[in-house]
């Protein structure tokens, strides 16, 4: 009996929660499809005439397709470099024996823990004497400071968890560490690369900070500057803020949908950047 | 054996050597140049004054300006609360995970999904639930008999949304992790508290809440350095407003930087920054043997 | 950076489609381009870009006059670069892109308060030969477009904070602030509308835009005529005082306007929540129409009230279109800003987007009857009597140090006299800091 009440309780509690992190997302939805005026006056739990008008807006007039693209070069770009040199550093602090192994992992842990305001002043001076302000280059590397020691130190994890006997047996038939890291290593870390890579790429998707100090203008804005800078001279168009939120939102709900379990692992793998 | 070991030290250059240099070059060397520069008077927008050396005086300003003590008091304050909320109901939703029941991996998706998604776009659904005299937040409010609020245009109120798209955004992730440590703790020790007489509560106090505390110290220091760099949220929730009663320090010294362009006594508010964040970070690795694996061996 | 580079390249291949050149020569091209670019004479292949608005009728507006001039003058040719909409983010811009001297875009369409901190940075060009009929311009736009007694930019339109009032729920609109007050109480306890007056009150610009006007209605000033701060002085104090007491005492003013920009402020008012509404002459076209407005054809125009002591006026906005110090194609982009600011073109933005001319010639012409919301007489006085904003390099900066006191005033976290004395004191400092002294 007390069993059965504690079962509903706690079921009850459940539904709670998830309606607690569903509906600020359904009412989003709602609201990018309820016409501007109406808005100001409050929304319904369906929309009265739904309209399209926000999302047409927002790929006609605004070219919102410049800041997805941009998004998408920056993101994939960052991802690509990071899983690409961080997985030969992290498999070498991994495996190999060298001083300061501890201390350079410790280092880049730090690093990838620094508070981005304090890197703003500097990056801005150096992209600008470089003359990469507002430029892919001027975003990609900035975005290397959190993302490599994110990406390098989630595949130190993923190094050490896979056994060492299949690296020690490819030695005995007389390849080189090296091409046992490339060809029994690499293809066995396969997935958790991607997983990786997926987690970096949502990092660099989201960011902000530099995003918003390294560009000056629509040619180069990220998703999430677009997004947040979405204004008029006079007005803040609320329909088509949402409306754009809901289309930054969706190529990370695939993701997210598609690939849930390997993101929490990565996640908690991790445990330290994500 | 030390021939190997040379040629083992020289492959790991090799291969730690881009990754490395990247770091170094990008995020080591910009520190000291902002040490360099928060020295000296450097304004883009007044070019006529120059980029005289001046010592401490950029460090002398920051330190007497009320605006930049308050800034430092709203990081903290935000910081210990959006940490409490989310270990308490991150530790909830992860017991709620924890159980075996119908629609248990529709709930995770759902969890990883206000996490995934910009931080940007998480504060512009909240600022639109809480904006406007007919605003969602406000309906509820008449709904419980009660009068609309300009919540956003309050000192004290203007924190119910931050905090609450906070909560709302990384909640999940605190519960995810914590989900992972609970699933590490064998059910053979809940089979001997029960053997015991331990009801649910005690074998929450005494097995759960014991093993799970390492997990719950990584999340918590790490949730503490995320939140200490809180920027996105308040930037397009409230511009640290009204006023100026919901400033945190990123946001004070992105407006001194990119706002006012004043190199130097942003650079100098920088070093602050970075000297508490570097403090917190290395506690935090500290606290974790710097071990990649916290919550999971 | 890359449209710099691109727009580089564009004048590359134009060298290259011209006329012949020895082959020794090329290697010298970019010094022969330089050469070229310097003797002025707009030749071919000249590119000016010019920075605007690519949003709605404003954008094909824009485009139409870029034709026409390209149709007076073939051999240049014009590309709109797109910038922000929003003032603050354009200025952030501006600063960043003139700072790094970069030759792009030649054209800059600046706010009216910006005019002294580009000339004083020397980012914008002196224009040597200005238009011949600089008297046909109002006094405060062309002031504004001043630096030192040098022409820097050309009025473009110009912004006139004005009262939209009721004309269904009140016979007059109200002369001085006490009156405004006792209208709003009235129609609020009738229950004809939710709120008396609705304005922009969110920290941003257009707040201390708002207090200006104010400020003027009680005989206060931000700076006095010797550039010395005067912002805490009694008559300040009682204008601020005022407007607070608007929204927390007698509630006139919603609350939720402290997070108000002119948009919001504009649904409020269109939506019929409001008997008043303090905005810029763009909403007129806007209210007028039926599909969308609630007050459609129930609206009027008024200067802004009155308080004691002072004098009504609306504060100063608009445009100014100058050119980049450091651009390749200065004359060209003169003579680009020359046209947009002919009185054919002024006239059809009035017509089309409904913003004010800065040319008095033109509030006589019938083409101006209907367009702008009030007579073109009445439109004339608004503007003759329009108060500017201070002209210092530092606007920017003292703006904000205003407008945070300002905003923690109208929320309660600060007393009027105290929130203008610490702003006072800010702007002090600033002032003594980028050596422009303050004397007070």
């Amino acid at each position: 009996m007390r069993r059965g009440a504690g079962r509903a309780a706690a079921a009850a509690g459940t539904a709670l929660l998830a309606a607690g992190l569903a509906l600020p997302l359904y009412l989003v939805l709602v609201a990018s499809v309820t016409p501007e005026a109406d808005l100001f006056e409050g929304m319904a739990w369906l929309p009265p005439d739904p309209t399209a008008e926000h999302y047409r807006a927002l790929f006609t007039e605004r070219d919102f397709w410049l800041p997805l693209r941009n998004s998408l070069v920056v993101a994939a770009a960052t991802t690509l470099l990071c899983v690409g040199l961080g997985a030969a550093c992290a498999w070498a602090l991994a495996r190999l024996r060298f001083r300061g192994r501890g201390l350079l992992l410790a280092g880049l842990l730090v690093v990838g823990l620094f508070p981005q305001i304090s890197l703003v002043a500097p990056l801005y001076l150096l992209l600008r004497a470089l003359g990469w302000i507002d430029s892919y280059p001027g975003l990609v590397l900035p975005y290397l400071t959190f993302a490599m020691p994110l990406a390098v130190w989630l595949l130190v994890g993923v190094f050490r968890e896979l056994p060492l006997e299949l690296e020690e047996a490819a030695w005995i038939d007389g390849a080189s560490r090296l091409r046992a890291f490339r060809e029994v290593v690499l293809p066995l870390a396969a997935p958790a690369l991607a997983s990786t890579a997926i987690l970096t790429f949502l990092y660099c998707w989201n960011e902000f900070l530099f995003a918003l100090s390294f560009t000056l203008g629509p040619e180069r804005q990220t998703v999430p500057v677009a997004v947040a800078l979405f204004r008029g001279e006079y007005r803040i168009p609320w329909g088509q803020i949402l409306a754009a939120s809901v289309v930054a939102t969706a190529p990370v709900a695939v993701l997210v949908l598609a690939f849930q379990r390997r993101i929490v692992r990565g996640l908690t793998t991790g445990a330290v950047k994500g | 054996m030390r021939q190997a070991a040379r040629s083992e030290v020289r492959l790991a250059a090799l291969l730690v050597g881009p990754a490395l240099a990247c770091v170094l070059a990008l995020a080591v060397l910009p520190i000291a140049w902002t040490v360099w520069e928060s020295l000296h008077r450097h304004d883009l927008r007044l070019p006529w004054l120059g980029r005289p050396f001046v010592g401490l005086a950029n460090y002398g300003e920051a330190l007497g300006d009320p605006r930049f003590w308050s800034a430092l008091a709203h990081t903290l304050f935000f910081t210990a609360t959006s940490v409490a909320l989310e270990l308490g109901l991150g530790l909830a939703l992860a017991l709620a995970l924890h159980r075996r029941f119908r629609g248990r991996d529709a709930l995770r998706t759902l969890a990883v999904l206000p996490w995934a998604i910009p931080t940007v776009v998480a504060a512009l659904l909240w600022r639109f639930l809480f904006e406007g005299p007919a605003s969602p937040a406000n309906a509820v409010l008449l709904r419980l008999g009660g009068e609309p609020l300009a919540w956003l245009a309050h000192p004290i109120w203007a924190w119910v949304p931050i905090l609450a798209a906070d909560v709302w955004k990384t909640t999940p992730f605190v519960a995810l992790l914590l989900l992972a440590g609970l699933q590490g703790i064998g059910d053979e020790l809940y089979e001997a508290a029960r053997v015991d007489g331990a009801g649910p509560w005690r074998s929450f106090c005494h097995v759960t809440l014991p093993l799970l505390r390492p997990v719950l110290l990584v999340a918590l220091v790490f949730r503490f350095l995320d939140a200490f760099r809180v920027f996105d949220l308040v930037y397009v929730l409230t511009g640290g407003g009204p006023g100026t009663a919901t400033e945190p320090l990123a946001l004070y010294i992105f407006g001194a930087l990119l706002q006012k362009l004043r190199f130097g006594y942003g650079a100098a508010l920088s070093v602050i920054a970075f000297g508490v964040g570097f403090a917190l970070a290395l506690l935090y690795v500290r606290l974790l043997g710097a071990r990649p694996a916290g919550a999971q061996r | 950076m890359n449209g710099l580079a691109s727009g580089l390249q564009i004048r590359l291949c134009r060298f290259d489609s011209g006329p012949g050149l020895p082959l020794a020569a090329r290697g010298l091209r970019p010094l022969l381009l330089l050469a070229l670019l310097a003797c002025g004479a707009p030749s071919t292949g000249t590119v000016v870009t010019f920075p605007g608005s690519a949003l709605g009728a404003e954008g094909e507006l824009l485009q139409r006059q870029v034709e026409r001039f390209t149709a007076v003058y073939p051999e240049i040719r014009v590309e709109l670069r797109r910038t922000p909409d929003a003032a603050d983010q354009r200025h952030q811009l501006y600063v960043q892109w003139l700072n790094a001297r970069a030759p792009d875009p030649d054209v800059l369409q600046l706010d009216v308060i910006w005019t002294a901190e580009f000339a004083a940075a020397a980012w914008i060009r002196r224009l040597e030969a200005p238009a011949p009929d600089l008297a046909d311009f109002f006094a405060a736009p062309l002031a504004a477009a001043r630096w030192r007694n040098h022409l820097y930019a050309m009025p473009w339109f110009v912004d006139v904070g004005m009262l939209y009032w009721r004309t269904d729920l009140l016979e007059a609109p109200p002369r001085d602030f006490a009156e405004l007050e006792r209208a709003a109480r009235a129609a609020r306890v009738r229950g004809d509308v939710t709120w008396g007056l609705v304005l922009p009150a969110a920290r941003y610009e257009g707040l201390v835009t708002v207090f200006l006007e104010f400020l003027t209605g009680f005989g206060g000033g931000i700076l006095d005529d010797s550039g010395r701060v005067v912002v805490d002085r009694p008559p300040a104090v009682r204008a601020l005082a005022t407007l607070r007491d608007a929204i927390r005492g007698s509630g006139i003013v919603p609350a939720d306007a402290l997070g108000w920009q002119e948009e919001q402020t504009r649904f409020a008012f269109q939506n019929g929540r409001a008997l008043f509404m303090r905005n810029w002459p763009y909403a007129w076209a806007l209210l007028q129409d039926p599909e969308r407005s609630a007050v459609a054809g129930r609206v009027g125009v008024a200067p802004m009230p009155a308080g004691e002591a002072g004098r009504a006026a609306g504060a100063l906005g608009g445009q100014l279109l100058a050119v980049n110090a450091a651009s390749d194609v200065p004359e060209a982009a003169q003579r680009l800003v020359e046209f947009l600011t002919r009185p054919e073109q002024m006239l059809e933005r009035a017509r089309v987007l409904g913003q004010h001319p800065p040319r008095r010639s033109l509030y006589t012409d019938a083409a101006l009857q209907g367009a702008l919301g009030i007579s073109a007489a009445r439109a004339r006085e608004l503007l003759e009597r329009a108060v500017p904003r201070p002209a210092t390099p530092l606007y920017t900066e003292l703006s904000e140090a205003l407008q945070v006191h300002l905003h923690r005033a109208l929320s309660g976290q600060e007393e009027p006299a105290a929130a203008l004395a610490a702003a006072a004191g800010e702007m002090r400092r600033l002032l003594a800091r980028a050596g422009l002294g303050d004397g007070a």
